[in-house]
């Protein structure tokens, strides 16, 4: 077994870029978009075809909707069995549509779901599966560099994977610009077979039950609320309306449940990228300043003068939320620095 | 249909996340400049594994795929409760990136006769969340990941979970043997009991497995059987922020007008 890895494949065997577009009873996760317009690039630099595969229910216009935002094809496996989502069923199709066709590279967005099956295909398949990319790209031997953060955010590490394929990652949602849709592109839609069977599923969905998925993505200013807050978000929700901005969270928000988990900034969150990001009894650990480090401005407001997050922050006030989140609300508005007379934003 | 459930539970030795330095001259982690401690998810994992067993009898085994060193988060895995502990250990396991670490702790799971295996959602060091989901399609069993709450329904050969999704939550009744991956900050993690100190620390010794023990052989792990490569490190440029202190509200809405994001 002298430098010939175990599992190794032919790459030549292998064409194609394929983006699995994640929907859920209709609504699709905004990172397919996203994974889609940075693939179309891709696909172009290795002079093929760029690939949407839609598993679902009555997905037909999901997959017309992907082929107008770049795909030249979309592989559709429409049937009861993918509603609503589960690992097994959508691991075993998606592993069943590599084995048959062979693709060279396969984008999944770095969602609780992506990240929940993306193993169930990359494992029967031998496959490299890189985690949370970041920065996509393509070296000269035509590999998939698919780079992402390692130790909280301090270096970028490439990864690629020579003698296996599919080459597999999952990207984090927010980092690249949703493809625009184009309604009159052309590109064909093929139902694939389903090669699932209900009798044969290993798990069973009860209830789900999802409400506010905000994409705080595209929020031009983000007032975002952590521990310091105690459950109490009515100081950060008055600058927040003040400012005109999207509430976001750190995890322990989430945690606590005071936000829901769509508004999480962070490594298993969302990364933003706003003109200006208030951070609000945030701590800054490491994996939330992952998700807002590239924010234009950063104010913190902390009591604690030795939190980290003031050695991320471009202005920092040292003092108590309760107080300092209001008296800025006040001051903006007086200074006629925001619109004063601007309808409060319905409460998230 | 289970009455004597074996759960395990795999945990993992990391670099202490506040205390890691980053080599200015190569940008690589300095692994001695960090002490090691269990990744922090993986305490809660212990906690949902020692709940379900206080809910459904049976007995819990922490394991580590790791260098020998590492016995040290199985003491502190019996130490909270697990009533054994097993160390997975070979050089052939050098390198392993996710493919062959799941096939070891799956290999692993099926030799302990787990018919749960509880992990954390991700490791605080490489932080892919891979390795869960791969130790259930190794073995081709169901996965329940970012778990927040787990019933044991196991007479009826199932668990219950309430899984993260995005925007909410769903109900998953998922087949015994099931893999679960843990949503961290969601099991309360109990404190060590003093009595279980003591013993892990002075009489506890854990089972060691090798590679062949578990049933692999030396071409199937590590470094060989790794798809993915690093291909290179580059060290980023810590943003520049101005890091100014203003006193109050009214300096700060000064700051924000000046610097034009604002007004
Ligand atoms: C695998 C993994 C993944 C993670 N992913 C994420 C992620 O995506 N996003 C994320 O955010 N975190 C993530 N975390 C969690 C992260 O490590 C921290 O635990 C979390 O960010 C802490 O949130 P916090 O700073 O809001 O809360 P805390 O740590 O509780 O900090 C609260 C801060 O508020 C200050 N404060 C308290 N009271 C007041 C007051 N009255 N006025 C002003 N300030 C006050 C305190 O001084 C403190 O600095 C992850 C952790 C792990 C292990």
């Amino acid at each position: 077994m002298s430098g010939e890895k175990a599992g190794a494949v032919d790459p030549d065997a292998y064409s194609d870029v394929w983006v699995f577009v994640e929907e859920h009873a209709g609504d699709v996760m905004t990172v397919s978009w996203e994974l889609l317009g940075e693939a179309r690039g891709l696909a172009d630099d290795l002079g093929e075809d760029l690939v949407a595969l839609v598993i679902g229910e009555d997905v037909d216009e999901v997959a017309r909707e992907a082929v107008e935002r770049g795909a030249d094809r979309a592989l559709v496996a429409d049937d009861p069995v993918f509603e609503p989502y589960r690992a097994d069923p959508y691991g075993e199709q998606f592993r069943a549509l590599v084995e048959d066709r062979h693709p060279a590279v396969v984008l999944i967005g770095g969602t609780h779901t992506g990240r929940d099956f993306a193993g169930r295909v990359a494992v029967p398949a031998h496959a490299g599966l890189t985690a949370d990319c970041t920065e996509l790209g393509v070296d000269d031997d035509g590999l998939l560099e698919a780079r992402r953060p390692a130790f909280g955010g301090n270096v970028l590490a490439t990864i690629v994977c020579e003698d296996h394929r599919p080459q597999m990652a999952t990207v984090r949602p927010g980092v690249f610009a949703a493809a625009d849709r184009d309604p009159d592109r052309d590109g064909e839609t093929e139902q694939v077979d389903v090669v699932v069977d209900e009798r044969d599923t290993l798990s069973e969905v009860r209830e789900r039950v999802v409400g506010d998925t905000a994409d705080i993505t595209e929020a031009d200013r983000i007032v975002a609320v952590g521990g310091g807050c105690d459950g109490d978000l009515a100081p950060a929700e008055e600058l927040a309306d003040a400012l005109d901005a999207e509430l976001a969270a750190s995890r322990k928000a989430v945690d606590e449940g005071w936000v829901d988990g769509s508004r999480q900034v962070g490594q298993t969150g969302k990364t933003v990228r706003p003109e200006l990001y208030v951070a609000v009894g945030i701590s800054g650990a490491v994996q939330h300043v992952e998700g807002m480090n590239d924010s234009e401005v950063v104010v913190a407001v902390n009591d604690d003068p030795n939190a980290p997050i003031f050695e991320h922050a471009d202005y920092g006030v040292v003092g108590d939320l309760f107080e300092v989140c209001p008296a800025l609300a006040e001051r903006l508005r007086e200074d006629g620095l925001v619109d004063a007379d601007a309808e409060p934003e319905a409460k998230p | 249909m289970t009455t004597d459930p074996t759960i395990v539970v795999g945990v993992k030795q990391v670099p202490d996340d506040d205390e890691v330095r980053i080599d200015p001259d190569t940008g690589h982690l300095d692994r001695a400049s960090a002490p090691a401690v269990l990744n922090p998810p993986d305490r809660d994992a212990l906690e949902a594994a020692l709940s379900l067993r206080d809910a459904a009898g049976g007995t819990v085994v922490a394991v580590t795929m790791g260098p020998p060193t590492a016995t040290d988060v199985l003491e502190e895995a019996v130490a909270m409760g697990c009533d054994d502990a097993a160390l997975i250990t070979d050089r052939a396991f050098a390198g392993s990136d996710t493919w062959p670490t799941s096939l070891t702790l799956a290999a692993a799971a099926e030799s302990l006769g787990a018919d749960v295996f509880v992990c954390g959602e991700e490791t605080t060091d490489s932080s892919t969340g891979q390795v869960p989901p791969g130790i259930a399609a190794h073995l081709g069993w169901a996965q329940v990941t970012y778990a927040e709450a787990l019933e044991p329904e196991f007479d009826d050969g199932r668990l219950v979970a309430r899984r993260d999704v995005e925007g909410g939550y769903e109900i998953v009744a998922a087949d015994l043997p099931v893999v679960v991956a843990v949503a961290y900050g969601e099991f309360e993690p109990r404190p060590a009991g003093l009595h279980r100190k003591l013993y892990a620390e002075t009489e506890f010794e854990p089972l060691e497995l090798s590679a062949e023990d578990i049933g692999l052989d030396d071409g199937e792990v590590g470094i060989g059987a790794s798809p993915t490569e690093v291909g290179g490190m580059e060290t980023v440029e810590p943003v520049e922020r101005e890091r100014e202190t203003v006193e109050d509200a009214a300096e700060l809405a000064d700051a924000l007008a000046d610097a034009g994001v604002v007004g």
